[in-house]
């Protein structure tokens, strides 16, 4: 395909909203990206896919380093999730091919509304729920504003700079998580989204962690989900680098951004966003099984 | 120095070796990337094309191996950062979490294995 100059700005400026938008709510941005080359750059789905998935890997790069600086990525609870969101993305990469995307969309679209709608009636009160004292084997943070994680567990602490305080946490139903993992790792492998959407509601929703540690967690961890279906796109010569790359230029620079602003954002504001874009992306999932695109 | 405090400092190092690691990898993935990006477009040739993995070098387009190469490294960053917790849970005596990141690790190497395949 034959690009011009317009293209390729058009690329880096639908790559810097991706980043910015996937550091803000959770989600790696692909979600945003894949339509976007389909339906506006009028590219192979699959090409988009493969351009998602590298976009993913550096949305969580950038916005990772950020929430890891700043105490908010819990890191071995991460890794603990990472098992199973691995083995989805090897699962669901292999299999991208054999399966009909229009059976995956009507199961996405309802999961995204059901998760949505879970979020949207999750009440305020819970997000300032009292603190939980630090039992022995935890560590005080040196510093009232410092996070910490729990050696040997996943419970940890994170400053809230809305709350003005220091949350300490305890993640739950580690089993639960894993399974959301599983299936949103598959769901990265075929249509190259992050899996934020769903690994995000499970680890709050599921596992009693703080919307904020889930979020920057989330984004931590979707960058080796992405990677495990990677390679095989990139093998099997779907990755285009003069699309590829404008894209990741500019989620590099959106995800940068957005790390740094999600901190000044409520709670409430960070989950509004993300009940927003789950309900606008379910319906134009719902489209797409049923044959019925946007603009196309 | 208490135990606490030690504590502290462990988490402070491991989240010190990530940061690295990964503003390292990216910055490295970026400059790679542009730099193929601007040669592209100085030779005028903006067509797109597909970049197999197993023959990512060769091109004969323009920025093509630089930019695929920084795609490359950007792909190695999140592989790279497990080893990295790896290795310093692995000095931690953290025997949980050391074996959380070796599946892990090894599920990778299951994929790479999977896309070669």
């Amino acid at each position: 395909m034959d690009f011009d100059l317009f293209n390729l700005v058009g690329l880096v400026v639908l790559g810097l909203l991706a980043g910015w938008l996937g550091a803000v709510i959770g989600i790696g941005g692909g979600i945003v990206i894949v339509p976007t080359l389909v339906l506006l750059f009028g590219l192979d789905i699959r090409v988009a896919v493969a351009s998602s998935l590298v976009a993913v890997v550096a949305t969580s790069t950038a916005a990772g380093s950020a929430y890891v600086g700043e105490g908010l990525a819990n890191m071995r609870l991460g890794m603990s999730l990472e098992i199973a969101t691995t083995l989805g993305g090897v699962t669901g990469g292999v299999t991208a091919v054999l399966l009909p995307e229009s059976v995956i969309g009507v199961v996405f679209a309802a999961m995204m509304v059901v998760t949505a709608t879970l979020m949207a009636r999750k009440r305020e009160e819970s997000e300032r729920a009292p603190l939980r004292p630090v039992r022995t084997g935890e560590v005080a943070a040196a510093s009232p504003k410092e996070g910490w994680e729990q050696r040997g567990g996943l419970g940890g602490a994170y400053y809230d700079a809305h709350l003005g305080t220091l949350v300490t946490y305890r993640a739950q139903r580690l089993h639960v998580g894993s399974a959301v993992s599983f299936f949103a790792g598959i769901l990265s492998g075929l249509l190259g989204v992050g899996g934020g959407f769903m690994k995000v509601p499970a680890m709050n929703l599921g596992m009693g962690v703080p919307i904020k540690v889930a979020a920057a967690t989330s984004n931590f961890m979707i960058g080796v989900t992405a990677v495990s279906s990677l390679f095989v796109y990139f093998a099997r010569g779907f990755i285009h680098p003069l699309v590829a790359v404008p894209v990741v230029l500019g989620v590099t620079g959106g995800a940068v951004t957005g790390a740094f602003m999600s901190q000044r954002f409520a709670p409430g504001i960070v989950r509004w966003i993300l009940v927003v874009t789950l309900l606008a992306l379910a319906v134009q999932m719902g489209l797409d099984a049923f044959g019925v695109s946007l603009g196309r | 120095m208490d135990a606490d405090s030690r504590n502290q400092e462990k988490i402070r190092l491991a989240r010190r070796t990530v940061q690295l690691v990964l503003r390292l990898g990216l910055a490295l993935a970026v400059v790679l990337m542009m730099a193929g990006l601007a040669i592209r477009l100085a030779s005028g040739d903006l067509t797109a094309q597909g970049v197999p993995l197993f023959r990512l070098f060769g091109n004969q387009r323009p920025g093509e191996d630089l930019m695929a190469l920084g795609l490359l490294v950007l792909a190695a960053v999140p592989p790279l950062r497990v080893v990295s917790l790896l290795i310093l849970w692995c000095r931690e005596r953290d025997t949980r979490f050391v074996l959380v990141a070796i599946t892990v690790v090894a599920v990778l190497l299951l994929a790479v294995a999977a896309g070669g395949g």
